[in-house]
Formats: structure tokens, C-alpha cells, sequence
């Protein structure tokens, strides 16, 4: 936090606003502290308060508006992007758009609150068609209502927040090297998950031209073609492969029961 | 999956590049027919 002081004193409304609109295009930047510490800034006099929110909200609906777009022009593959990142894409998309098309204003208002739906809101309202002005409405309030009360808190209690800068000099190496110790870890499991794997991958590539010159064979009729996407069965021009046939990923086992065992079967995604 | 699919008995392959690679080689590909689309909620 010393450090975000000394930027936002320096840089002031400049680095807010890159924070605030890398944090509302899914970065992970800590707008709400920047914010606060913006706030606290401007009690001290190097701010102006109203700037400093209107730089904030600017800022924050540039982001939201350019996810919105996003997802207005790309129908449901941005939501699908964002949705790989959870532990199950194929539900994450369906709960998502169930949810948010019930409560998709009302989250609007508070999403920017909650780490994770202050992203996805914005590419959900553009895939399920929200009119502009009520995305505009809501969402602007929303952000108004994040950046206005983080700014304010940063106002208000600014003594607080010096005293805590001081405390978390002293507390800042003991989280710098938790920090470190933790992303080491994480590393070292990924590299292990990717080994295993690899050592375990023993399921046949075949090139796409080497897949279409078999389907020209004689071989042709042993062999089938499934579409194991995740996502992609959602924009009515989605395309898949002339011939093939879809495996449900969540639930394959009512879908082996279809599946011929003496043909080949061929897999893909994306 | 693949490898579930192949514990299962299947004889499975990958078609490596997926979806894209097919297109990129000029394979044909065709639209999903409607009744395979999932219909999500829309508020137009």
C-alpha cells in the first residue's frame, strides 16, 4: 500500500484509471484499493474527490462496455473464454446465463463487489442481448455505487489508513515471502500434473489431413467422427465437422451407452 | 475424456488441432443442426 500511495500521489489520476479499467476487463488489479487509497489521497490535498470518482466510474464502465461489446459481437465464445477458467465450463455457462437472466439487473448493481462475477456480468448482458441503455442504467450505477464507496471510505478514513501503511511495512516481507513460498508450490504442482500426464499420454494424435485422407478410404465406415466441445452449441451458426456426431462431456456416462465399441472413434474440440 | 473413453475399451484417437486445424485444412465442416443447439435465455 506505501507503494500504491507514492504511485497514485506521482501518477495520480492516470494510474487510477489504468487500474480501475484493468480490473473491469477481468486483470487482476486491485481497483478497490487503488480507490481507496485515491480517496485518501485526495483528503490529504493532492486529489480532487470529484475527480477521483469520476475517473473511477469513466474508467470502470470503459471496461464494462468494451466486455459488453465483446460479448454482443461474439454471441456466447467470449462467455466460453472466460467460462474455462472455472472447474466446470459446461455448467459454468448454463448457470451462468440461467442466473443472470433472472437476476441479471439486480447483479449489475452489486457485481463489481463480488471478484469473479464483476467480469462476467458485462459479456453476459451483451451474449443475452441486454438493451444498451438498461445495460448503461444499471451498470453505471453499479460502478457508481463500487468506486463511490470505496473512494468515500479512502476520504473519510485516511488517518486510519496511514496508520495502517505503517503496520504493513513491517507486515509486507512477511507477505511477500508467504507470496513467494505459495507460487513456488503452485508451480511445482503444475509441473507435476503436467508430467504425469505427459507420461500417461498415450492416446493417438491424427492430423487433420491424415483424418481426412482415412475418411476417403475403405476404412471409412469403421470410423466416427464426435465432437466433444465443452461449449460451442450455443450460437445458432455454430459449425462442427460434416458427419459428426456430439458427445455430451457431462454426461458421458448415459452417452457410452451409444457408442459403437468396434469403431474407431475420433475426437476433438475447439 | 479420451483417456476414460480409452480405459473403457474404446479405440480412441485425437484429431490433433481440433475443430480449427480440420477448417485451416479446408475439410468441410457443416452446421449444428437446431435440435442439438442449447438453447440459452436471451433478454431479446
Amino acid at each position: 500500500m506505501t507503494d500504491l500511495l507514492s504511485l497514485i500521489s506521482h501518477h495520480g489520476y492516470l494510474f487510477l484509471a489504468a487500474v480501475c479499467f484493468a480490473e473491469a476487463i477481468g486483470l487482476p488489479l486491485p481497483a478497490a484499493l487503488a480507490l481507496l487509497t485515491a480517496g485518501a489521497v485526495a483528503a490529504y490535498g493532492d486529489l480532487h474527490f470529484y475527480l477521483v470518482f469520476g475517473v473511477g466510474l469513466l474508467s470502470m464502465m470503459s471496461g464494462d462496455l468494451l466486455l459488453y461489446f465483446m460479448g454482443r459481437v461474439s454471441g456466447w465464445a467470449l462467455l466460453g473464454i472466460l467460462c474455462r477458467l472455472s472447474a466446470n465450463p459446461e455448467t459454468c455457462i448454463l448457470r451462468s446465463a440461467e442466473y443472470f437472466y433472472r437476476r441479471g439487473k439486480q447483479t449489475l448493481l452489486f457485481a463489481k463487489f463480488i471478484p469473479g462475477i464483476n467480469t462476467m456480468s458485462p459479456p453476459l448482458a451483451g451474449s443475452m442481448k441486454m438493451r444498451l441503455s438498461q445495460f448503461l442504467q444499471f451498470d453505471t450505477l453499479g460502478a457508481a455505487f463500487y468506486v463511490g464507496a470505496y473512494a468515500l471510505a479512502g476520504y473519510l478514513f485516511s488517518d486510519a489508513l496511514r496508520a495502517i501503511t505503517r503496520g504493513l511495512r513491517s507486515a509486507g516481507f512477511a507477505a511477500e515471502v508467504i507470496f513467494g513460498i505459495g507460487l513456488s508450490a503452485y508451480i511445482a504442482y503444475r509441473i507435476w500434473v503436467y508430467r504425469k500426464y505427459r507420461l500417461l499420454d498415450v492416446i493417438p494424435r491424427v492430423p487433420a489431413a491424415e483424418l481426412a485422407r482415412r475418411l476417403t478410404s475403405d476404412a471409412a465406415h469403421n470410423m466416427l467422427i464426435a465432437d466433444v466441445r465443452s461449449h460451442g452449441y450455443y450460437d445458432a451458426d455454430s459449425e462442427r465437422i460434416a458427419g459428426s456426431i456430439r458427445i455430451e462431456p457431462n454426461n458421458l456416462i448415459e452417452e457410452i451407452k451409444n457408442l459403437p465399441k468396434d469403431r474407431e472413434i475420433y475426437l476433438y474440440c475447439t | 475424456m479420451a483417456r476414460e473413453l480409452q480405459q473403457l475399451g474404446f479405440k480412441v484417437f485425437v484429431i490433433a488441432g481440433g475443430l480449427r486445424a480440420w477448417r485451416k485444412a479446408g475439410n468441410p465442416v457443416e452446421r449444428v443442426p437446431d435440435d442439438d443447439l442449447v438453447k440459452l435465455p436471451t433478454f431479446s
